[in-house]
């Protein structure tokens, strides 16, 4: 009650501020005026009883300024003063201000929009029930990321055995995509979620209208389990926000399905990056899908749960360790495949969703997020060191007010007020780009290969939202008092007595230019680290796009089409496509065409198996060998290159099967023998297959992984549909007309599916390394620029303060080239020193680009190529590229220089 | 003879406790306490007119302007329920701080 009548009453006295200082002048005159009329009385003129009684006052304005002081909240007409003088001096400065606002804007806004990702993949808690104990349930297979995918029976077994969770439930490991047919829509494939029953129950869920799935359609395969729950959203653009939609019915895959109710906005399930809007009793799934992929143990889901409070995650990850020990050996057994011994299952925490995103790009957003921070930082240093340039000059203000009166309290709190002001104007604009920026970022990252299971593109809803703003502002006064305070104590470096002796001067002092060096030589060190670290990741880029890929990715066209539609049978497919490649081969630019069952880097491929005749192996090395099928030239057109024996012919198509083998699996199998003319079986086969090539190893699925053991088989020696590949003299998308021309006049009713070339199909699996490159590129960048600014800002300064000297120099003979150098050494001197520090610094944080780069292979493969993280090279870029900033930043102020007239110069005092 | 200063924290109090009576102006309330305090006190309107502001900010106090019996316009100070409540609390707490310090100085 109190504090809102203080907030009122507070809020009175600023928005009708006339209003009560009238109500004040008014009641002290009619205080004067009974006084007045009481010593009248008493005796004496109007006049002096009038005289007498303000004197008895003390003070008509001082007893109002008492007033006002004493008032609560009178802090709020301080800081409004303040601000208004702060704002004053901006716009009074119009340039300086722009320049401190946008870099403190390029600052705050890249670190906001990096923040809003790291957000909204690794902070932002899913609007569950308790998302702090929400755990999930991982293992790893050797090659592959870590998964949540398990046979629903296990999920029942771990439901049913475990002592650690609250609840444990079960939901689609991937969103299946239905065809659904509305009341009154046409039919449209939708994505759609199986869950347990206990799924909205266990995390909290509540409907917006009807209800949710719960325990009565937990009966696999009842009729009852026939129902569907659809998102808000889905609600929203399908029906309408129709209420009546709860009892109406869909045709899901041709089974009525009745909707029961609609989850409320702000559900979009576990999983950062989709959004399925139908979600099912897993029961219902034997209705839908026939044969159930649910009850033969193909269909796989994911898990999540609470944990038992008091309950921690070792113990959770220790007890499930044990129980999905059987798992894995049911999976070794099942497979012959001794690597399962060697998963690892474990729990970790879920409540910002399920972990295949983060496990993408949570390292390469920190490594930015680090980034940012140094960028900050020498925006920071930027500023403080304008700020404290300009504190020079306004040096004789601050003496005026300190010998007015004015308190040290109050002018540190002024000068923090105008960096405050800047930095707030810097944050607000900061917003703006980080809103664009943020966009950009995620349109870049939806442009990448999805991670196995998740749609492509992904979903990702980035909004700068109260959370995201909250930062910017934190940022904005974190930033504000850290550039602010540095002048603001400066300007009490020397006593204001002293200082009153040099009014008449410019009021430098010799810390202060010692500081001003410091400043810039720090923000030469930061933009080493940030340059060096820039340098660093866009040659390791480069370096993974080209180094030992065994493959050229340049100039390849790759054409999908989408044979389920024709209705062709695939002994019907194989003419046609065999007609459709010696059509390719003839359009002109094409240098040569083939297909290929998979392309490299294209995220899908297969493995086997296979036996030698007179090879044995230990049974812990043993390996599946990697398999692509392809047609005759498909080395050539992929500049994959052929070490021994012969490609593919047409005649192979009645042949004795027969197969073209990469070294390592020559190496690993023949030894130095020669593996041509040798056979192999595949697992669970008889008929022999004869090797008769052997081409360079190549990389198959992820380039972060070394060339594993690769088999190709003849494509025309067995059925199958396979993608066009085509190696082109012109740009690749330049013949897509002739191609489509060309496929819609061989089978006009099978439509291209997609059209990629080899290169962009490698940089979508590469994607947080380019992320890294850009934005690590971006910066430095930035960086440089800054590091420009500031030291153009100390040398133009320099040559106006020391123009009477370059003028006596003159005077007295020196020439061009010599007062050019005398500025030119000031800045390399400054650039020298700031590299002798930040080279140290930009070595050690080296070490941690080099780890995450490490890790970021190594959670996408077996064996990660170490590509070699040069240390010297980016190091030596950076120093060069501040060098060149030096001398682009000291021409302007040495052509100042050399153009002093020593006449004026000298007599100017 | 020299007047007594008003000791800290009291100001309230007494403004209080005159208004707790009628409502009243401020000439009104320094006159108030002059002659009830025998001519003791005398508060200055610089530390009168702060505790007023002060006051009726914290909801204890309203105020409003009317006529007075002169037919001058003044702003009249009224207690609210929530200066009653404050009142009987630092009525009550004076009493045991001055009770306290009469049996100190007697007893001793």
């Amino acid at each position: 009650m109190t504090l809102l009548h203080r907030l009122a009453s507070m809020l009175r006295w600023i928005v009708r501020r006339d209003d009560a200082e009238q109500d004040l002048h008014d009641e002290i005159q009619a205080f004067v005026d009974m006084a007045a009329a009481d010593k009248m009385r008493d005796g004496g003129s109007a006049a002096d009883a009038r005289r007498m009684a303000v004197l008895d006052l003390g003070g008509v304005e001082q007893t109002k300024e008492r007033v006002r002081t004493g008032r609560h909240g009178a802090w709020l007409d301080d800081v409004a003063r303040d601000v208004q003088y702060a704002w004053r001096m901006c716009v009074r400065n119009p340039g300086f201000s722009a320049v401190v606002v946008i870099t403190l804007a390029f600052g705050i806004g890249a670190s906001t929009a990096i923040f809003s990702l790291v957000d909204i993949v690794m902070l932002r808690a899913l609007p569950v029930r308790q998302p702090e104990r929400l755990v999930e349930l991982l293992f790893k297979y050797p090659r592959d990321p870590r998964l949540n995918m398990y046979a629903w029976k296990y999920y029942e077994r771990f439901r049913d055995q475990n002592h650690v969770f609250a609840d444990l439930v079960a939901l689609s490991d991937h969103p299946g995509h239905f065809q659904v047919v509305g009341p009154t829509s046409a039919p449209e494939v939708t994505d759609g979620m199986y869950v347990s029953g206990n799924f909205f129950e266990a995390l909290g869920l509540q409907p917006a209208i009807g209800r949710l799935i719960g325990a009565d359609e937990s009966q696999i395969g009842s009729p009852r389990a026939a129902v569907a729950v659809i998102t808000w959203s889905y609600w929203k653009s399908r029906f309408n926000l129709d209420p009546t939609v709860v009892g109406q019915q869909l045709l899901v895959d041709n089974v009525p399905i009745t909707i029961i109710g609609v989850t409320r906005p702000g559900f979009s399930g576990l999983q950062l990056g989709m959004d399925p809007p139908l979600w099912m009793p897993i029961a219902a799934e034997p209705l839908l899908q026939k044969p159930s992929r649910l009850l033969d143990g193909s269909g796989q889901v994911s898990i999540v749960g609470h944990l038992k409070s008091g309950v921690t995650l070792q113990q959770a990850t220790a007890e499930m360790r044990v129980l999905d020990r059987q798992r894995l050996a049911e999976l070794e057994a099942r497979g012959h495949d001794i690597q399962w011994r060697s998963a690892t299952t474990v729990v970790e925490p879920a409540g910002a969703g399920l972990s295949t995103l983060r496990d993408r790009f949570a390292s390469a957003l920190l490594l930015m997020m680090a980034a940012v921070g140094v960028l900050m930082l020498l925006a920071c240093v930027n500023v403080a060191s304008m700020l404290l340039a300009r504190s020079a000059a306004r040096r004789r203000e601050m003496v005026m007010r300190v010998a007015l009166g004015a308190g040290r309290l109050r002018i540190i709190r002024q000068v923090l007020t105008e960096s405050l002001l800047l930095s707030s104007l810097g944050g607000a604009c900061g917003v703006l780009l980080a809103y664009f920026g943020a966009h950009a970022l995620v349109t870049m990252i939806v442009s990448g290969r999805s991670p196995v299971g998740m749609p492509q593109p992904l979903q990702i809803p980035v909004h700068i939202d109260l959370r995201v703003l909250l930062f910017a502002a934190a940022t904005a006064v974190a930033t504000g008092i850290l550039f602010g305070v540095v002048p603001a104590w400066h300007t009490f470096g020397s006593a204001p007595s002293s200082s009153l002796h040099e009014f008449g001067g410019t009021g430098e002092t010799r810390t202060g230019k010692r500081f001003a060096h410091v400043l810039v030589v720090a923000q030469v060190a930061l933009s080493v680290i940030l340059l060096g670290a820039a340098a660093l990741f866009v040659r390791h880029l480069s370096a993974i796009r080209t180094v030992g890929l065994g493959f050229r990715t340049d100039s390849v066209l790759q054409v999908r089409l989408d044979w389920s539609r024709g209705g062709y049978t695939l002994e019907q497919i194989n003419p046609l496509r065999r007609a459709i490649l010696d059509r390719l081969t003839s359009i002109a630019g094409v240098r040569s065409a083939t297909l290929a069952a998979m392309t490299p880097i294209s995220g899908v491929g297969g493995s086997q198996f296979i036996s030698v005749q007179g090879f044995s192996e230990n049974p812990d090395d043993r390996r599946r060998v990697n398999l692509n099928v392809v047609a005759p030239k498909y080395f050539e057109t992929l500049g994959t290159p052929f070490i021994a024996g012969r490609d593919f012919a047409r005649e192979d198509e009645w042949r004795p099967p027969v197969a073209i083998v990469n070294q390592s699996m020559a190496r690993y199998y023949f030894g130095s023998t020669n593996p041509l003319g040798r056979q192999f079986t595949f697992q669970g086969q008889t008929t022999p297959v004869e090797i008769i090539g052997v081409v360079g190893d190549a990389k198959y699925n992820d380039v972060h992984d070394t060339p594993p053991r690769t088999i190709y088989s003849d494509a025309f020696q067995r059925l199958g549909t396979g993608i066009f590949v085509l190696r082109t003299d012109v740009p690749p998308m330049s013949i897509v007309p002739q191609v489509r021309t060309i496929v819609h006049d061989t089978v006009a009713n099978v439509p291209i599916a997609t059209v990629t070339t080899l290169a962009e199909q490698v940089d979508a699996s590469i994607l947080p390394e380019r992320l890294i490159a850009m934005l690590s590129g971006l910066f430095g960048a930035l960086a440089a620029v800054l590091v420009a600014v500031g030291l153009y800002g100390l040398l133009a300064y320099t040559v106006t303060r020391r123009m009477k000297e370059i003028g006596l120099r003159i005077a007295i003979g020196a020439t061009n080239r010599d007062v050019t150098w005398m500025v030119l050494a000031r800045a390399l001197r400054l650039v020298l020193a700031g590299v002798i520090i930040g080279v140290p610094m930009a070595l050690w944080t080296k070490g941690y680009a080099a780890n995450v780069l490490a890790a970021m292979a190594a959670s996408q493969a077996e064996a990660p190529v170490t590509l070699p993280v040069d240390t010297t090279a980016p190091i030596v870029i950076a120093v060069c590229a501040m060098l060149t900033v030096a001398i682009i930043a000291a021409y302007v102020p040495a052509r100042r220089a050399m153009s002093v007239n020593p006449i004026v110069a000298l007599r100017s005092e | 003879m020299e007047r007594l200063d008003i000791p800290q924290g009291t100001l309230d109090l007494m403004i209080l406790t005159i208004l707790a009576r009628e409502p009243m102006h401020g000439y009104g309330i320094s006159q108030r306490l002059a002659v009830l305090s025998h001519d003791q006190f005398h508060v200055n309107p610089g530390s009168l007119f702060p505790s007023l502001y002060r006051l009726e900010q914290d909801g204890k106090l309203k105020a409003d302007w009317r006529p007075t019996e002169n037919n001058r316009r003044a702003k009249y100070y009224r207690l609210t329920a929530s200066g009653r409540r404050q009142l009987e609390q630092h009525r009550e707490r004076w009493d045991r701080v001055s009770f306290a310090v009469m049996s100190v100085l007697e007893g001793a």
